[in-house]
């Protein structure tokens, strides 16, 4: 656990360097390159760049706020008692708590590991970690008011029901809790995230008045651990679409097949938080195929960079791959096929 | 005000003070992003940005963003004399300040580049004649002299013969847009469509054939009466101004399809 605890944090300032370094060496490259004045290339960049920010951040903050109000007032036995004890109908029941209990990505997988020690079923936990981050009143509205209602809506929702039970499904089928969890994920009291998990078992209601600061508190420090995913997630798209050429875009987004994998590294590579990515969606709409957005809204919200990193902290290696290519498959396939079959 | 939680003890090896620069810097910039979002909303450079129908998002933020702020100096107050945290279940890095520096970004952005809507120089050479939404007959409904650029492309699209536009009279608004491959005498009057925000944002635009030479980006206002002719190629309804009258920039640069 010691070493967990110091690795994790190198390899993410890696990453993130990573990230800084190619963004910088990127933009270099591209304003050079245009042979644009650079002082109007800046200003056409930070326009739709802002553009984006200022859209998608009130529904950033609310997507904080919700999840910090969550934590305060409702406890996990309510989330687990409200499950069906049905496997089957418990994985389906499982793809739509989201709706009840509008967790984000970052929130989903630690209910998720206190569900499992209150006894949930495995197939169950599965399809809520991998649908609740989409099944969210603040996801829907956000991707509402980006795209209206119409088939990239309704597509998202679907798929990600389709994928998450799929995959809990597989799970119902086969595995055993002992052969998918880290053994301290089941125990009733655990540790091993890399953080410190209070020892008190969470029973006692807040206060009112205690209950909305803690929330307020907890949606502060959220609002900067998702605001920079929002941000370089933001400036990546705006860098795009100012300074990247509508041929080579075009290239990478008509291909039916191409376009969709292209769009699961991007996704998965910015881990843009679901309650704003459609926003970052729009900047691909013009030059990427309709399966390949869907592909982006669906896979992303499942699995990215910062959702794998705490997949580790939960699962067993082996499970975090199937967690990972399942619905990485899925929505690759069911993206190929839309842009194949369906004109949208 | 005493916190009646449960204070949870556990060992506080990082340096308090380092801590406590970071908890206000932390809030200075929650502060910043409202007065922010207050002051695009007061300036109404808000409409450089987004579909002023989604303006109340920006109220929203600009509360939110305020409300943190408040409740950030308030919790900062408190532990001034005893240093307590509130644990939850979020597997919660400690904000560090390479995730400050990156959510200054739009600020610094927003307060040190001028703020400007997308103009000629941003489309660079990519611009829709057709199909922009025919979702809406609004666009049919208008007397001619309101229709806007929007509404007579849409009516150019829905259009068997485009020589019945021939005589029609139009009073149109739009920014000077040119390339290279315009005859000598044309120009394009466009204007950016955005449905959410600027990411969306596709340029449209009307030929207008006049023979000076009025700066790309440059505001204008249009009257006249369509003639079909030729643009780039294809035959289009060309405005033939009576007159032309350069303006300043419209309150919504924009049009909302």
């Amino acid at each position: 656990m010691q070493a967990n605890q110091e690795v994790k944090p190198i390899l993410r300032r890696m990453i993130w360097w990573l990230i800084g370094l190619v963004v910088v060496g990127v933009l270099f490259a591209a304003v050079l390159g245009t042979g644009q004045d650079a002082g109007m290339v800046l200003s056409i960049f930070s326009t739709r760049f802002l553009g984006i920010f200022i859209e998608a951040v009130p529904f950033l903050l609310l997507g904080t706020l919700v999840s910090g109000l969550l934590e305060a007032f409702v406890s996990h036995d309510d989330i687990a008692r409200l499950t069906p004890r049905n496997p089957i109908l418990a994985t389906i029941a499982g793809a739509f708590m989201g709706f009840a209990f509008p967790v984000c990505e970052c929130g989903v997988v630690p209910v998720v590991r206190r569900l499992y020690s209150k006894g949930l079923p495995m197939s169950v936990g599965v399809t809520f970690l991998l649908a609740a981050p989409v099944m969210n009143p603040v996801v829907f509205i956000s991707t509402y008011i980006a795209f209206g209602l119409g088939p990239v809506l309704i597509g998202r929702f679907v798929i990600t029901a389709i994928v998450a039970i799929g995959v809990g499904l597989v799970f119902a089928l086969g595995a055993r809790p002992q052969e998918v969890l880290q053994p301290h994920s089941l125990m009733p009291v655990m540790g091993g995230s890399g953080d410190v998990i209070p020892l008190y078992a969470k029973t006692k209601r807040p206060s009112l008045l205690v209950g909305l600061r803690q929330a307020l508190d907890m949606a502060g420090d959220e609002f900067f651990e998702m605001g920079r995913y929002l941000i370089v997630g933001s400036l990546l798209a705006a860098a795009m679409q100012t300074l990247v050429s509508q041929d080579v875009l075009l290239a990478l987004g008509r291909g039916p097949v191409v376009s969709v994998m292209v769009m699961q590294i991007v996704a998965f590579v910015l881990s843009v938080c679901s309650t704003v990515d459609a926003f970052l969606a729009l900047a691909f709409v013009g030059t990427f195929t309709t399966g390949s957005i869907l592909a982006f809204l669906t896979f992303g919200p499942m699995v990215d960079i910062k959702s794998t990193l705490m997949f580790l902290g939960v699962f067993k290696r082996r499970t975090v791959f199937y967690l990972i290519v399942l619905p990485m498959l899925m929505t690759l396939l069911i993206g190929i096929w839309l842009n194949l079959n369906v004109v949208l | 005000m005493q916190a009646t939680e449960h204070l949870h003890d556990h060992d506080h090896n990082h340096d308090h003070h380092h801590n406590n620069t970071q908890a206000w810097v932390k809030t200075t910039l929650l502060f910043g992003l409202g007065l922010y979002f207050v002051y695009n909303i007061v300036s109404g450079n808000l409409t450089n940005y987004i579909n002023v129908r989604f303006s109340w998002l920006s109220y929203l933020a600009a509360i939110l963003f305020l409300l943190l702020a408040v409740s950030s100096v308030l919790k900062l107050l408190r532990n001034e004399h005893h240093h307590d945290h509130n644990h939850d279940d979020h597997q919660h890095e400690s904000i560090s300040w390479s995730m400050m520096a990156i959510v200054a970004i739009p600020l610094v952005l927003g307060t040190f580049i001028p703020s400007r809507p997308l103009g000629a120089d941003a489309m660079n050479g990519d611009f829709n004649m057709n199909a922009v939404g025919v979702t809406t007959t609004v666009s049919f409904e208008k007397p001619p002299l309101e229709r806007n650029v929007l509404d007579w492309i849409r009516m150019f699209n829905v259009s068997d013969d485009l020589s019945l536009f021939n005589g029609q009279e139009a009073d149109i608004t739009g920014f000077i847009y040119r390339d290279d491959t315009f005859t000598e005498n044309q120009f394009l009057a466009a204007r950016f469509t955005i449905s959410c925000c600027v990411a969306d944002a596709v340029a449209v635009g009307l030929p207008v054939a006049w023979d000076e030479n009025i700066p790309s980006d440059t505001w204008v206002r249009v009257q006249g009466h369509f003639e079909l002719g030729e643009f780039r190629g294809e035959p289009k309804p060309i405005l033939r101004p009576t007159s032309i009258e350069i303006i300043q920039q419209p309150e919504h640069p924009y049009l909302y399809p």
